[in-house]
């Protein structure tokens, strides 16, 4: 009985507490939410930090008033007998009054960060749609004709205002190092804001979703990308047009921020120019900023393993590097070849025929993938051989995807066996070549 | 044991009893069906904990490949749905059976033939819920089952028909129990036992009976609307018919919430027992201690919507609600003041029992803390659906009930089972959990504000939450050796422990004056009361002194002398003592299993077998009316 | 208290003295039958029921996408204008006759607990037999105007699948109507007891329980009737 006494365990346990809050504070947690970077969680560390300080002084108080009562009335053999003392009126007032002027210390601060954090935002601020799908990420920029995915582009020091809707079941928003989350509710519109600094620059942060929505729920990520607000506008202004640098056929090469096609009916929809596919040349144009790839902190960087064993999703990387992305849009855009690559009855690509409304698609937009790094709603890093593996098989690589299984051999989960046909390596090898040029 | 006030050394005589199989299955004895509680309700804790050991296997590392996502969702589900209806609720309500009776000196329950219905549901409901998880068919949309997630348009499979079937069932069995509580403690005490003078385990219990009849209807409700969605296509949460999702939650909750306290408010009641006997005082502040439990009770049902500060409900909900949580601090603060109170001034003997106590005083204050820390709405959209959340509420109900039932088990184990558990096991046993708990729980603190998500099954290398979780799995090894040892020294101490006496411990209430373990029939002669420590009143009178008693021109003094606490029966029968006995009877037994056949028909409408599911159906409820026939038209005793 | 009680009911059984040697009595802490404490508690529970019923069915009033609709005139896909569904001059009716149900039910009781008492012997107050069974019928009757109104809805083109006032409709007030069920066929047990062998004075409680149930389940109509039928 004697090993185990709490007060020789205890300040080793409160060393090894404090230890963990020490570490805490370092630089290696690229998701802390005690950041200051937003008007929005310099508000909430505020009040954050008047919880942790009443917290701990209620804490260490209890505590300590638990420990001394239990060592100083311990039983002894020869000590002091009970004294019976069944209640105490002006005790119980005070402990009862103490604990209530300790709560409005928090209360007021309380509902003042409510009303603040929950005012209407302000006047032009930049104006962000959030839509959740199951399982990735929509953002459209109404003002200002962008729409992408999983990759959120934010001008520092202007103030962002989010409208969040879900195309399905319920999701939540949340960039911790920029503020707190607000859920995305079916039916309903919900609204957030905040304000990055205008002193970050070129910074990259990690997007959750919160809210349990089913099978891939801990694969929802996305990236914040704050960056200067003339990097952000250049970034915005690309990506209002089609993508630079992609085989587009002449005919309908057109400058950026050219009419979109979209909302075509199935009926009426025209192949745009299909015979002059072979006569496209790469259209040589500024390209848009996009977060330099080799200035993006680990932290952002997938490390989600590639399926191993059974599920190895084989694929012959020797051909990328000869993947030709003329015959990749053409497998993409040519009607003939739906059956094999059904990409753009899901999926919107600015400039080329379009199957589904662009507010309708089941998929990401494709039309700058090419500048994104991250692909399956921020799982893997877009680099070829990954999204190569992507396209024969998204459902092996994350759970419950209604990406199809599109590669000739590959184990469908869906229909439970084996596709008998599909697209070959050389196939996928190409449509790769295509997608990463939509710069 | 040198701390108790135990004397005697030899068994106390056992009332003859009958044995064997048959006489668990047909009894009505409110002992047994509390024993038969206490072992189901244990081996489900046992479930819930290896459900959630393998969810730590699988977040020890970053991209854990343990268990699938899809099982793992199915864990995460199982485990609070386990933990919450098949564990801890039946847990409490294996003291519920076995102490409220004892306590207010009644012979069983005011219904007993319900009360084995409640059991028999629970159990077959449990089961209708469980097993699916061998077959990868476990709900999957969370303990919580947000829609519009668990409609058909987005669930499909039968997962979540066996999670809304699996709570109706487990809901019928709760409500059914609380009717049968509130009556048996409005109606059973003995004369003189005052609402007053109840021992305050049976008055927390009686706060929880209530809010048992008052949250379940909210839950019901919910998933009626979700099952007439899935099984006749109602539009309660289509989304295309313009449903809401916010119905379900707002349900959910109103459910939801008051549900932590029916969680909580058990355990506080049996360290309300503990501490005052090994510290040999009374409790301090008993009406205080009433009250607060009636505040947080009340508190309860007007918080719901602090599980909803993200949800966007607008400022002035959102304000409301957090002052109405933080409110609640207030009485929960005033009862830890006066268990400190209790303690402060008396002989602290560290029995386990009380070990147990103390450490809920301890790990529940956290729990409280991290709770304020909640109800400041905006803060909460920092914390709410991280880690952080996580380690609240197992603080809550880890910290607090399960410290408080395990202090409960060893506190009534001698007077359940006629022995004493291993107190140098149980030393073991609370520092490794003690330990364990912290370990497992502290560090998901730092992983929930450094931005871990809740209900993952992976995450990504490299985001600062790498050795929290290897820290929490690392805690739940300790957790698991910690229950192993606990449960080998139950085993072993039903048999081989030392022998206990009437009063075990040297308490003042009425269940430690009958023998250990009580006859069948609890009381020879029903006490009469004058206080709210008889047996102190006899054994101790200097202790109880300054507590007022009965008024002169009531029952007196004289009176409680009358009815000698001390019953020697000799191990005398009912029948032949002339007290009569409720027979025994498998009908509650066969309604139980009517009512879980009715649900389990329904399961075949989802795969095109619609004869089978209407046979099925109509069968069950044939059963369930025959027996409820036979049952309500056969005498008790 | 439990000398009060043992002594009122000597005091009230003195012809049946060899009756209370055989027959245990229990003790209980009121005085009251445990059954009554719990129908209490049982409908303090089915009220929650209820008010979740109701506010699910308020909620989402005027929330419908398509008709039809409870108290606004409505187009169908087809371009045919429909009158409001909610017939209120059948449903006053109907209620009326719940109305009456229950204080058929307080006669009922009445006539049981005054069995034995030579002021109701052979007289319509004393008949307890009538009293249960004009309940049954009455209840019977509301159930038959409900069964009537749910069918006519579904002809008018409203079923439970419709829309979210069809959902919460029917399943509110199906609700109720289950309620009425068990109601009847309780009454039902209790006259076919009165039939084979007599209610007598000791019976009051099960009678009581009922009636209880009964005024319940008429004040839930109430409540409604007011809020989904006369409120638009």
């Amino acid at each position: 009985m004697s090993f185990f006494r709490p007060r020789r365990y205890a300040p080793a346990l409160f060393v090894a507490v404090a230890l963990l809050a020490l570490a805490a504070c370092g630089d290696q947690y690229p998701n802390s939410t005690f950041t200051h970077l937003t008007d929005n969680n310099r508000t909430i560390s505020a009040l954050w930090d008047r919880l942790m300080f009443l917290g701990t002084g209620v804490f260490v108080f209890v505590e300590a008033l638990l420990i001394f009562t239990i060592i100083k009335f311990r039983k002894r053999p020869g000590g002091p007998k009970a004294k019976q003392i069944h209640g105490h009126a002006a005790l119980e007032i005070t402990w009862t009054v103490i604990p209530a002027l300790i709560l409005v210390l928090i209360a007021v601060p309380t509902v003042q960060a409510i009303y603040t954090t929950q005012a209407k935002a302000p006047d032009g601020s930049l104006k962000v749609e959030v839509i959740g799908h199951q399982w990735w990420w929509e953002f459209r920029y109404p003002e200002l004709g962008v729409v992408t995915a999983n990759e959120l582009y934010l001008p520092a020091g202007r103030t962002v205002s989010f409208q969040l809707n879900t195309r399905d079941v319920l999701h939540s928003f949340w960039t911790p190092q920029l503020g707190g989350k607000r859920d995305l509710i079916s039916n309903r519109t919900n609204w957030m804001w905040y304000t990055p600094d205008r002193s970050l620059a070129e910074n990259a942060y990690n997007g959750f979703c919160v809210e349990y929505c089913g099978t891939s729920h801990a694969n929802m990520r996305f990236r914040t990308f704050v960056v200067s607000e003339d990097k952000f506008e250049s970034w915005a202004k690309h990506q209002a047009g089609i993508a630079a640098g992609a085989p587009v056929p002449t005919a309908v090469a057109p400058a950026a921020g050219a009419p979109v096609v979209t909302g075509a009916a199935m009926a009426g929809m025209k192949m745009p120019a299909a015979a002059a596919v072979a006569s496209a040349a790469p259209v040589e144009e500024a390209v848009g900023y996009t977060f330099p790839l080799d200035k993006l902190p680990a932290h952002v960087v997938p490390t989600t393993p590639m399926p191993t064993g059974e599920s190895t999703i084989k694929f012959d990387d020797a051909l990328l590097a000869s993947g030709n992305a003329v015959a990749g849009r053409e497998l993409l855009t040519n009607m003939a070849n739906l059956g094999k690559a059904p990409c753009l009855t899901c999926h919107v690509i600015k400039g080329e025929m379009a199957m589904v409304k662009d507010d309708q698609a089941k998929g990401p937009n494709l039309t700058h993938f090419g500048a994104r790094h991250t692909l399956g709603g921020g799982l893997f890093s877009s680099d070829p051989a990954t999204l190569a593996r992507w396209i024969k098989n998204a459902p092996a690589m994350k759970p419950g995807s209604i990406m199809p299984t599109l590669g000739a051999g590959e184990y469908n989960a869906m229909i439970k066996q084996k596709l008998a046909s599909g697209l070959d390596d050389r196939q996928i090898a190409d449509i790769v070549a295509y997608l990463k040029s939509l710069k | 044991m040198a701390n108790t006030a135990a004397t005697q050394t030899t068994a106390a005589p056992h009332a003859a009893y009958e044995s064997g199989l048959w006489s668990w299955i047909a009894t009505v004895d409110h002992k047994r069906i509390g024993t038969l509680y206490l072992f189901t309700a244990l081996f489900f804790f046992l479930f819930g904990g290896l459900e959630a050991f393998l969810m730590r296997l699988q977040l020890a590392q970053p991209n854990g490949h343990v268990v699938s996502a899809e099982l793992y969702n199915q864990l995460f589900t199982m485990h609070g749905t386990t933990m919450v209806f098949l564990a801890i609720m039946p847990l409490s309500a294996a003291f519920f059976n076995y102490l409220i009776p004892l306590q207010i000196g009644a012979r069983d329950v005011a219904f007993p033939r319900l009360n084995a219905f409640s059991y028999w549901v629970y159990l077959l409901g449990a089961i209708f819920i469980t097993v699916p998880i061998f077959f990868e068919l476990a709900p999957n949309g969370g303990w919580f089952g947000y829609a519009p997630l668990t409609t058909i348009q987005f669930s499909g499979g039968l997962n979540i028909d066996f999670w809304v079937m699996g709570l109706q069932i487990l809901g019928i069995s709760s409500l059914a129990a609380a009717f049968n509580f509130i009556t048996t403690i409005i109606n059973l005490r003995a004369p003189g036992m005052t609402l007053m003078r109840m021992p305050m385990f049976t008055w927390m219990s009686f706060i929880v009976q209530f809010l048992l009849i008052l949250a379940f209807p909210a839950i019901t409700v919910a998933l009626v609307f979700l099952l007439f969605d899935r099984f006749f296509g109602t539009n309660f949460y289509t989304l295309a018919a313009g449903a809401d999702p916010l119905l379900w939650q707002h349900l959910f909750w109103i459910f939801g919430h008051p549900e932590v306290y029916i969680l909580i408010l058990p355990a506080f009641g049996l360290v309300s027992e503990i501490l005052p006997t090994f510290s040999k005082k009374p409790l301090f502040g008993y009406h205080v201690m009433v009250y607060s439990g009636i505040m947080i009770g009340f508190l309860g049902f007007g918080v719901w919507a602090h599980h909803m500060f993200a949800v966007g409900m607008g400022a002035t909900a959102d304000a409301i609600f957090a002052m109405a949580t933080m409110l609640i601090a207030i009485p929960t603060g005033v009862k830890i003041f006066n268990w400190i109170a209790t303690m402060w001034a008396g002989e602290v003997s560290f029995t386990t029992p009380m070990k147990f106590a103390i450490g809920l005083l301890a790990l529940f204050t956290i729990g409280g803390i991290s709770g304020v820390m909640h109800s400041s709405a905006p803060a909460d959209t920092q914390q709410t659906d991280t880690y952080f959340v996580v380690a609240h509420f197992h603080y809550v109900l880890f910290g607090g009930s399960i410290m408080g039932i395990f202090g409960g088990i060893y506190f009534y184990f001698p007077k359940m089972f006629g022995r004493y558990m291993s107190e140098s096991l149980g030393n073991w046993h609370f520092w490794l959990n003690f330990i364990g708990m912290n370990l497992t729980f502290f560090p998901m603190h730092f992983s929930g504000m450094l931005g871990m998500p809740r209900r993952i099954y992976s995450y990504d290398a490299g985001q600062g939450w790498e050795k929290f979780n290897m820290a929490s799995t690392i805690g739940t090894v300790l957790l698991i050796i910690a229950t192993l040892i606990f449960v080998i020294n139950f085993l072993k101490s039903r048999k081989g422990g030392s022998v206990a006496p009437n009063d075990a411990w040297g308490a003042g209430t009425l269940e430690w004056s009958i023998p250990s373990p009580p006859p069948d029939y609890n009381f020879a002669q029903i006490p009469t009361v004058t206080s709210r420590y008889p047996l102190w009143d006899l054994k101790h009178p200097e202790m109880t002194s300054d507590i007022s008693h009965a008024s002169p021109d009531a029952a007196t003094v004289a009176d409680a002398h009358a009815a000698p606490m001390h019953e020697e029966t000799g191990g005398k029968t009912a029948a032949e003592l002339g007290i009569p006995m409720p027979f025994s009877t498998l009908k509650p037994l066969f309604a139980a299993l009517g009512l879980v056949i009715m649900f389990a028909g329904l399961l075949f409408m989802h795969t095109d077998k619609f004869a089978l599911a209407m046979t099925t159906t109509i069968g069950g409820a044939a059963l369930l009316i025959g027996s409820l026939y036979a049952w309500l038209t056969s005498p008790l005793e | 208290m439990a000398n009060a009680h043992a002594a009122e009911s000597a005091s009230h059984a003195h012809e049946h003295v060899h009756e209370h040697v055989h027959e245990h009595v229990h003790y209980t802490t009121t005085g009251l039958d445990h059954k009554k404490i719990a129908i209490w508690a049982f409908i303090g529970s089915e009220c929650m029921l209820f008010i979740s019923l109701i506010s699910t069915y308020l909620i989402y009033k005027g929330r419908s996408v398509v008709g039809p609709f409870p108290h606004e005139a409505w187009t169908s896909p087809s371009g045919q204008l429909f009158a409001p569904i909610l017939n209120i001059p059948v449903t006053s009716a109907s209620t009326f006759v719940l109305l009456m149900s229950s204080l058929f039910m307080v006669l009922a009781l009445e006539a049981v607990e005054h069995k034995g008492n030579p002021a109701y012997a052979n007289n319509i107050r004393g008949n307890s037999k009538f009293w249960l069974m004009a309940t049954a019928i009455a209840g019977a009757t509301f159930l038959g105007f409900q069964a009537y109104e749910f069918t006519s809805f579904v002809h008018e083109g409203l079923t439970i699948r419709t829309n979210l006032f069809g959902s919460s409709f029917f399943t509110l007030t199906g609700f109720h109507g289950a309620h009425v069920t068990v109601g009847v066929l309780w009454i039902l047990t209790l006259f076919a007891m009165d039939y084979s062998r007599g209610l007598t004075k000791k019976d009051t409680v099960l009678v009581d329980i009922c009636a209880l149930y009964w005024h319940f389940v008429d004040v839930v109509w109430i409540a409604i009737f007011t809020l989904v039928y006369l409120i638009k």
